[in-house]
């Protein structure tokens, strides 16, 4: 099967985030950044498919500037065939224009499959890949779970809030893939090496015009330090208060 | 020369030619493996052999087996001279050592003698052993016990008939110039009476049977476990297990080198040449099985297993590779579990020595102790193999318990093996007012040391007590000192010995950097890792510091008498010390911690774990482990607490903190109260405010 | 003065909290607009209109009802393509979905369809001028991002539970409407609903985790931390790696370096000392509860709330007190 992965390039999510000087942006110093986890996922399902599924190829695609190039060589070291970087010198906020990149991209790529992370892990939205399913006119299975492909056609499961649906679908489509399926690999060094000689093509992003607009960023008020609440089962009834009225998690 | 003596010299040349014929064949495998120097030091090297294979320091460690082992070895050797004088004299009548000046002959004489009843004592006692006493570390690894007991029979059918030979010719010929030999003396006695021919047939058929078994024995050894007898003295000398240079430094790796496409071994063709010649000298004692901890907690790894899987693939493989088609290629009394199927050369080729003989779970169960190496009396460096196959699993396949990859995707975004903020690293010391090297740097100031603080006493909340009593000690003695804060990184010891070169790599090149751009000269640090890592194994990447242990660093304050001690000795309690592997055995560090809690604490009672320094048993957190699952068998850790707990301490000190953790735990699952305390922290509760 | 536009989700014949919350913010933004009207999108399959009114009590004018049988389960291009054409027609201001599940699969498709930008799991919106600005948790929580949305209408998926539904009666008009696409040639089809709690929570989906440590002395009394996590109702139970190594619970819940790294909303920890490798899979916790009996235990460093004691003692009280406060709403 011939399978696209969008990735996104995005920072470590452990970091303590500092707001840039422009109020509009995190700080970049410092950061260490990786494909996002969920894209990550949806990489290693689409190798291990076409692994088990016999001949096939996997392209991996990420827009941005050309630092993007580096998750795009780990994806080409994870196992992928090759790589298209739609060069942009931002990643805008605006989800919209960026599926109609990506969906100019794969509109003419006679893709069986064309797979998301469920969402990016920074900017958390969960938007693009719907929205390039909408555009190319393809089902779309949103934040599942499992997949299983046979005979031109996908199952999945997705889990909703309490509840959980199968759906089913004919290909092409496209997935956003969620927490269940197979964590990324860890790309070998052989796959490292074999990377560096794995084509990466570099095109213009097509952006388009955009009505969403980042106004500023901030940091959500400071986590109070932890306490102490009391000794022995006396101190229950305070906590339970504290849960219920501070910490509204009950 | 009469007929026999030429029917004799032409056997001998047949044998001797055969058995050259073997060991060339056993060399020329070697030239499958890869290169590895292990010239240089030829004094350092001499010395190993002195002492490990000539003065059997190593065998002597068991109290039992050594002896008896020592004794046919020093027999061998002694009475390999009298075997000289019968092959030469069976072909030149003529010769014999006669010519020696007669006190050094008659000494000749009663050492053969003497040697000979000493070996045939501890050959009975060897078959005793085998066939009653039944060792345990003997059994196991699918371990047949025929080779050894031929040997065993072999070496009595040699001493038996050489005493007959001796007796026969003696009661034949009372004033033959052997008579100095007292036993083969009171041997003959008996048998004057008989009758002169049958003396001189009897002699006869002894003789020829006594040269033909040395002959049969010597082309016996190339197809047995008993190789050991040609190899392993040159193992020994080859070996770096004893020095030269610092033990257990992991073999480096280029990995920038052009064209190399295979990283590890995942086959004996891509293993040294020394690795392989580690196969050939193991004689299946299973010194290193038996204190190896995965082992004695009941998993599968069995470091007896990795050598001898090593060999017998070697004996599959390598006669293809070198086009040796012969029969006698195929023939070995090799034993071991492996690969029993693998039989048509296809098979063979397709087929390699991990998975088909070792199995992964077996290679991720070592703690990279050293314990096997430490005992191993033949100079195997069982760690070489394990190491070298877990780089093929990670470097080439990607292959490791899931559970390790957030330690390297840790290690990789975040320069620790948790997933914790760099920029977290100096909280410990908030405060504390210790600087850090940019602090100093901006300041124009360059501290005495670098208190390298490790990851463990960075992140870990019990390690940071460790830190901040290392820190105060410092501060008490007046020592200026800096940390790196947050420019400090994993030091890339658990990714390396994981298997992990090029994440060890990138992290250690990155260390050197930050020690170099300072001007570092001279390190201090609590954790052993970081300890054995930066001083032994940074300089094959370039760094080269000068790195102390804080039991050693500790030691020296207290001896210059530079560290201010409250007047109160403090209770009086009974106190075990546990040896950390990288410090123990990686550094021969023994006596400075303990030196530093008897000057810390006068009145304290030390006493000593059954396993003790370099027998001390792991904690079970090296070599990765820390970061991996522990599910078969009993756990490492609670093995080693019982072994603390039951010397009676009342308080157990550590001088590592991954050691802390793992017998903390173990101390808990025992539900036990005993305290466990790095021994800065012993001297930190007894400075003076 | 403008309309908005709220998707009404229900299932299994009944209305989702989530309905009340995007009703009654697209009340909120109207009110604000100067009165403008609210119309809801409620669609399943037939009967499902006798909800309708019940939409009206949080604000709906109008509710848009589309009932068919294709509809009964979720039906994501039919119900996107109706929804489309009526935020076409109908000329909103903004279409409110709700970021659950449902709502973050449509909404996207909804405005590629109508061809404007979007903004995703909103935890406050406001009207300025002819923008939609809307605040967006992002960078896993650590960043709270302001969105302009310019175009018209502005589509937003709402979070859930940022805004609690606020009861503004109005009679409801009830409207109904076909299908914008016929159900039945959906390319993605529902085959089959799992409705309910049989399914065990997984510790990794949890907004609530009650764990347990060596400290609470044996296997047996790991009922008691069951009893609490079914008090929670939405909890599971995850051990630390001494427990699963001692084979008191299975290694799936394992919770640590080697085991499942979790950030649920509330992580209660139990008899747990609170060993690096535990700490590093749990800290990113949203609240974290710790009993131990030893005040100097590590996991106090990491908790909010900390009470010092036996764990074994403290839990039941503790069951009793999180059933009652659950029983009170």
């Amino acid at each position: 099967m011939k399978i696209a992965v969008c990735i996104k390039r995005v920072p470590d999510m452990e970091t303590r985030f500092k707001i840039a000087a422009s109020g509009t942006a995190v700080d970049e110093a410092g950061l260490k950044y990786d494909m996002s986890d969920f894209d990550g996922y949806a990489v290693e399902t689409a190798l291990q498919l076409n692994e088990k599924q016999g001949p096939g190829e996997t392209v991996v695609v990420s827009l941005g500037p050309d630092v993007v190039q580096e998750q795009l060589r780990k994806a080409l070291s994870m196992g992928a065939d090759r790589a298209v970087q739609l060069k942009s010198d931002r990643v805008p906020a605006d989800g919209l224009s960026i599926a109609r990149a990506l969906a100019a991209e794969l509109k003419d790529g006679g893709y069986d499959l064309i797979f998301f992370g469920r969402q990016a892990v920074d900017s958390a939205n969960a938007t693009v890949g719907p929205m390039v399913a909408e555009m190319l006119g393809l089902p779309c299975a949103t934040a599942v779970s499992t997949l299983d492909i046979a005979n031109g056609r996908g199952t999945a499961r997705r889990d909703l809030e309490g509840a959980a649906e199968i759906v089913e679908f004919a290909l092409p489509a496209v997935v956003t893939i969620d927490e269940g399926m197979p964590r990324a690999r860890y790309p070998s060094l052989k796959g490292i090496m074999a990377a560096k000689k794995k084509p990466l093509e570099v095109r213009p992003a097509q952006l388009g015009a955009e009505s969403l607009t980042l106004e500023k960023m901030e940091l959500p008020p400071e986590r109070a330090a932890g306490r102490i609440v009391g000794e022995g089962p006396g101190a229950v009834p305070e906590l339970v208060r504290l849960l219920h009225t501070e910490a509204k998690v009950l | 020369m009469r007929i026999e003596n030429a029917v004799f010299l032409l056997v001998l040349i047949l044998a001797v030619g055969f058995f050259s014929y073997n060991v060339q064949r056993l060399i020329g495998y070697l030239s499958i493996a890869l290169p590895d120097d292990r010239g240089g030091h030829p004094l350092v090297r001499l010395k190993n052999v002195i002492t490990v294979a000539f003065l059997q320091k190593k065998i002597l460690r068991d109290p039992v087996a050594g002896p008896m082992h020592a004794l046919i070895f020093w027999g061998f050797v002694v009475l390999t001279a009298g075997t000289l004088e019968l092959l030469l004299n069976g072909s030149f009548p003529a010769f014999s050592y006669a010519f020696l000046p007669a006190p050094l002959y008659g000494f000749y004489s009663v050492s053969q003698d003497l040697f000979g009843a000493l070996v045939l004592g501890a050959i009975a006692f060897a078959f005793y052993r085998r066939l009653v006493l039944h060792p345990a570390r003997l059994e196991g690894d699918n371990l047949e016990h025929s080779d050894a007991l031929l040997i065993l029979g072999a070496i009595a059918g040699l001493m038996v008939t050489m005493f007959a030979v001796n007796a026969l010719e003696l009661a034949r010929d009372p004033d033959s110039i052997i008579r100095a030999k007292p036993l083969s003396l009171a041997l003959s006695m008996p048998l004057h009476a008989l009758p002169a021919g049958l003396l001189t047939g009897a002699h006869a058929l002894f003789w020829w049977t006594h040269a033909l078994l040395v002959l049969a024995f010597l082309n016996y050894l190339p197809y047995s476990k008993h190789l050991h007898i040609v190899s392993s003295i040159p193992n020994v000398y080859l070996s770096n297990s004893q020095g030269p240079g610092p033990k257990g430094v992991i073999r480096f790796l280029d990995l920038e080198a052009e064209n190399v496409e295979q990283f590890g071994a995942a086959d004996v063709d891509q293993m040294t040449w020394k690795d392989l010649l580690d196969g050939y000298t193991c004689t299946e004692c299973g010194r290193c099985t038996a204190v190896c901890p995965a082992h004695l907690t009941g998993k599968v790894l069995s470091p007896r297993k990795i050598i001898i899987d090593t060999r017998r693939r070697l004996m599959e493989k390598a006669p293809l590779l070198v086009g040796d088609r012969s029969e006698l290629a195929h023939h070995t009394l090799v034993h071991g579990e492996g690969d029993e199927g693998a039989r048509t050369v296809t098979e063979i080729l397709e087929h390699r020595l991990l998975d088909n003989y070792i199995t992964e779970e077996e290679l991720w169960q070592c703690t990279t102790c050293r314990a096997c190496i430490q005992e191993c009396p033949v100079g195997i460096e069982h760690l070489d193999h394990i190491v070298d196959m877990r780089r093929n699993l990670v470097l080439m396949e990607s292959r490791f318990p899931p559970e390790v990859l957030p330690t390297f995707e840790s290690l990789e975004r975040n320069g620790s093996p948790w997933a914790f903020r760099p920029d977290d690293r100096a909280k410990w010391a908030d405060g504390l007012d210790i600087p850090t090297m940019a602090e100093l740097v901006e300041r124009g100031e360059s501290p005495e040391i670098l208190f390298w603080v490790g990851c463990m006493g960075s992140f870990d909340d019990r390690s940071k007590k460790i830190s901040v009593a290392f820190a105060r000690i410092l501060q008490a003695a007046g020592v200026p000192f800096a940390i790196l804060g947050q420019e400090e990184s994993c030091n890339g010891d658990p990714a390396r010995r994981m298997g992990n070169e090029y994440l060890y790599q990138t992290l250690a090149k990155q260390n050197i950097e930050t020690l170099t751009r300072y001007d570092v000269k001279t390190i201090v640090t609590f954790c052993p890792h970081c300890f054995h890592q930066i001083g032994n194994e940074y300089p094959q990447l370039g760094g080269n510091y000068e790195v102390i242990h804080h039991s050693t660093y500790i030691e020296r304050l207290l001896e210059a008498g530079r560290v201010p001690f409250d007047t109160d000795d403090g209770k009086v309690l009974t106190m075990a010390y546990h040896d950390s592997c990288y410090l123990g055995r990686y550094n021969d560090v023994y006596d400075a911690p303990r030196e530093t809690l008897r000057r810390a604490l006068p009145i304290v009672t030390m006493v000593e774990p059954e396993r003790t320094r370099d027998r001390g048993m792991c904690c079970g957190a090296g070599g990765g482990r820390m970061f991996m699952e522990e599910t078969q068998g009993k756990r490492i850790n609670v093995e080693r607490a019982e072994q603390l707990l039951a010397t009676g301490a009342d308080m157990l000190a550590v001088a590592c903190p991954f050691c802390m953790t793992m017998i903390s735990d173990g101390v808990k699952a025992k539900d036990s109260e005993v305290p466990v305390f790095d021994i800065s922290e012993v001297v930190a509760s007894r400075l003076r405010l | 003065m403008a309309n908005f536009f709220a998707l009404a989700e229900s299932r299994s014949g009944a209305l989702r909290r989530v309905a009340f919350e995007t009703v009654s913010a697209a009340r909120a933004l109207a009110d604000a607009s100067g009165g403008g009207e609210v119309h809801a999108l409620l669609s399943g399959a037939p009967g499902v209109a006798s909800l309708a009114t019940e939409l009206g009590k949080y604000g709906a004018d109008v509710v848009i009802v589309v009932e068919h049988a294709g509809l009964a389960k979720t039906n994501v291009e039919a119900v996107a393509a109706t929804a489309a054409e009526r935020i076409k027609a109908g000329g909103y201001r903004a279409a409110i979905f709700s970021a659950s599940a449902e709502g973050r699969d449509l909404a996207p498709r909804v405005a590629a369809k109508l061809g404007v930008s979007m903004a995703a799991d909103v935890t406050t919106l406001e009207l300025v001028g002819d923008a939609l600005v809307v605040k967006h948790p992002a960078y896993a929580g650590k960043v709270i991002a302001t969105l302009k949305l310019t175009g018209s209408p502005a589509v937003v998926t709402l979070r859930p539970g940022a805004r609690a539904p606020v009861e503004s009666a109005k009679d409801a008009r009830v409207e109904s409407a076909q299908p914008a696409v016929d159900p039945a040639a959906s390319k993605l089809v529902v085959k089959e609903m799992i409705v309910g709690g049989s399914a065990k929570l997984d510790i990794g989906d949890a907004p609530v985790i009650v764990s347990g440590g060596r400290g609470l002395k044996s296997a047996e009394n790991f009922k008691l931390v069951e009893d609490l996590a079914a008090a929670f109702g939405n909890a599971a139970v995850g051990a630390t790696r001494a427990v699963t190594d001692d084979g008191w619970r299975p290694h799936s819940d394992q919770i640590g370096q080697t085991g499942r790294q979790v950030s649920p909303d509330l992580y209660v920890a139990c008899g747990i000392s609170g060993a690096i490798q535990h700490i590093a899979g749990m800290r990113n916790s949203r609240t974290i509860v710790a009993i131990n009996r030893d005040k100097d235990a590590p996991i106090f460093k990491v908790a909010d709330y900390g009470i010092v004691g036996d764990a074994i003692e403290i839990l039941p009280v503790l069951t009793a007190a999180v059933k009652e406060a659950r029983s009170k709403g």
